[in-house]
């Protein structure tokens, strides 16, 4: 699982509506470097969270070796016309937090209720027990 | 000025020629037939009359017609260098039979006898010709490799019972409009032979299965992943939720995915399933604390018209405007294309392809196009206006194995049928213990004479 499908991942159990975004714990981590890809980055920017983006950096980074790169502290990507003057050190390192990073072994916590969505051979197991429908 | 069109031409030929040499020295590494040049290269035409048959004699004639063309190389029926395609078009019948015959049938039914002049005379719907770039034989193309073939499922290391084969998926990514940068999603993604395809289109993945021992595959060398890996594509990402509830597995996001690709679940070969409980009384028991992390949640059965309901609704929610979903149906001759079909209103129908694969049986790959925003509020109303015709529509494409027994269980001599394949079915497992024993004292034999020595 990547830090790209985190970004859109939330609990609702019990209907809790402030299960967005889940805590990472870390068992085992990957890293692997890919291409960029601009145009999809940018394509995609706009629709992510960048708040919930740089927490999960911060909670995965020391597990990674190497270190991940350092990201804005805030970044407005919502603007698509925008988004194209970034400048390309930070692309990149969008795009390596984004694409390159797989959690393995973990757990996804749901910041509200603390139900632990176990993460296994890098795919998250999001269904609900049948008493948390 | 005739001498200037010569000359011309003939420098034309020249540069060709200069080209063609170029190329020849590139590829005189690679071990494949260089090209020959165009006045060398073998050809035929082949005739294509679906429906209709037509003597060779009459094929003839039709191939004669274009002997304006004037290609300079030598007639080749067998592996000619190129293959033309003359393609006489007439309306079908929901059969795949002609909806005006050029013969009448014979007394019992099958030799075709004289012709029908009437309906021998009527135009073609249309006429295509053109060259063969591919196909499942003659499927080389100029490099020398056949793509196809390629990415046949037969040389796939992870497969399972509801696999799609690789031509119709590369059929639907395309009508799906995938290409290089596209955000592709399959909400029932199985094994991952769809996005695989959209994947070798330059796409980023995403499957979602609630399914979790197929998403997780047979070990780590024989899944979803590996089968990317196998043609060095960048992995998917997988996620075990429930398309039922992708409102709650997923936060409010954006539209997200420029297309949309998937064989959705309808009870043929591989149950839908749903979140919940199996419990028909409505009670739910609490999981305790100390099983939950083992707990296997429970599922239960999804009605295919849900399914569909679904379906639709988180692809009007989740595409970018002009965006498609692609999907296949199957289904049989009750079923019309302009009521059947599930609808909704942020969604258009593009195209319906129907694919008669029995008799009576037959699917459709059906490509949707997001043309309106989705509003939040209306989600009931959305999902309730699926089926215009009433869930009696998602009834015809539900359980269609069964409904094939049963019916085959009506026609008569189905018992004997019956009877003589489960004797073939206990002869050949038997052949097959059979072989294993003297298998075993074959090598146990071997090992002896090992031994001995």
């Amino acid at each position: 699982m990547r830090l790209l499908t985190h970004n859109f991942l939330k609990s609702n159990v019990k209907g809790t509506e402030n299960g967005y975004p889940l805590n990472i714990e870390v068992t085992t981590i990957n890293c692997e470097e890919s291409p960029l890809d601009k145009l999809f980055l940018l394509n995609l920017l706009p629709k992510v969270n960048y708040p919930a983006l740089r927490t999960a950096v911060q909670q995965i980074s020391q597990h990674c070796v190497p270190p991940l790169p350092e990201i804005p502290e805030q970044l407005d990507v919502s603007d698509k016309e925008s988004n194209q003057n970034l400048d390309h050190e930070t692309l990149k390192n969008l795009h390596r937090v984004l694409f390159d990073v797989y959690l393995i072994e973990g757990w996804l916590v749901c910041p509200d209720t603390g139900r632990k969505f176990p993460v296994k051979e890098g795919i998250p197991n999001m269904i609900l027990h049948e008493d948390e429908i | 000025a005739e001498a200037e069109a010569e000359a011309e031409a003939e420098a034309q030929i020249d540069s060709e020629l200069d080209a063609q040499a170029k190329y020849n020295k590139d590829t005189e590494h690679n071990n494949h037939n260089p090209i020959k040049p165009y006045h060398e290269r073998s050809w035929k035409i082949t005739i294509h009359t679906l429906g209709s048959t037509y003597t060779r004699q009459e094929q003839n004639e039709m191939r004669s017609k274009f002997s304006f063309l004037q290609f300079p190389g030598p007639v080749q029926m067998k592996h000619p260098d190129d293959e033309y395609l003359f393609i006489r078009e007439v309306e079908l019948d929901a059969m795949g039979g002609a909806v005006y015959p050029r013969h009448c049938k014979g007394e019992d039914g099958k030799t075709k006898k004289e012709l029908i002049p009437e309906n021998d005379a009527r135009p073609p719907l249309a006429c295509y010709f053109g060259r063969v770039l591919g196909n499942g034989t003659l499927g080389r193309n100029w490099r020398g490799s056949n793509r196809l073939f390629r990415y046949s499922l037969k040389k796939r290391t992870y497969l399972g019972p509801t696999s799609m084969d690789s031509e119709l998926s590369l059929i639907m990514t395309n009508l799906a409009k995938v290409q290089k940068g596209s955000f592709a999603f399959d909400p029932f993604v199985g094994t991952g032979s769809i996005l695989l395809t959209a994947a070798l289109r330059g796409a980023q993945t995403f499957g979602t299965d609630i399914d979790l021992r197929v998403l997780r595959g047979r070990n780590p060398n024989e899944n979803i992943v590996s089968n990317f890996q196998q043609y060095g594509l960048p992995p998917p990402e997988l996620v075990r939720s429930d398309n039922s509830i992708y409102h709650r597995h997923f936060r409010k996001h954006l539209p997200l995915f420029d297309a949309i690709v998937t064989d959705p679940p309808y009870g043929i070969r591989a149950g839908a399933r749903k979140s919940g409980s199996r419990r028909g009384d409505g009670e739910v028991r609490p999981v305790l604390e100390e099983y939950r992390y083992d707990h296997v949640a429970q599922t239960r059965p999804y009605a295919v018209s849900d399914v569909m309901a679904d379906l639709l609704n988180v692809a009007a929610m989740t595409l970018v405007m002009g965006g498609r979903l692609t999907y296949v149906i199957p289904s049989m001759l009750d079923f019309n294309e302009e009521e059947d079909l599930p609808r909704h209103d942020c969604l258009k129908v593009v195209s319906v392809c129907y694919q008669p694969l029995q008799t009576e049986l037959g699917r459709r790959t059906v490509t949707m196009e997001k043309v309106k925003e989705y509003d939040d509020r209306k989600r009931d109303e959305y999902l309730e206006g699926t089926w215009v015709n009433g869930p009696q529509s998602a009834e015809k494409v539900a359980n269609i194995r069964e409904r094939l027994i049963e019916a085959a269980k009506k026609k008569p001599g189905y018992e004997e049928k019956a009877a003589w394949r489960k004797q073939k079915r206990k002869e050949t497992k038997e052949a097959k213990k059979r072989a294993k024993l003297e298998g075993a004292e074959r090598s146990q034999f071997q090992v002896n004479q090992f031994n001995r020595r």
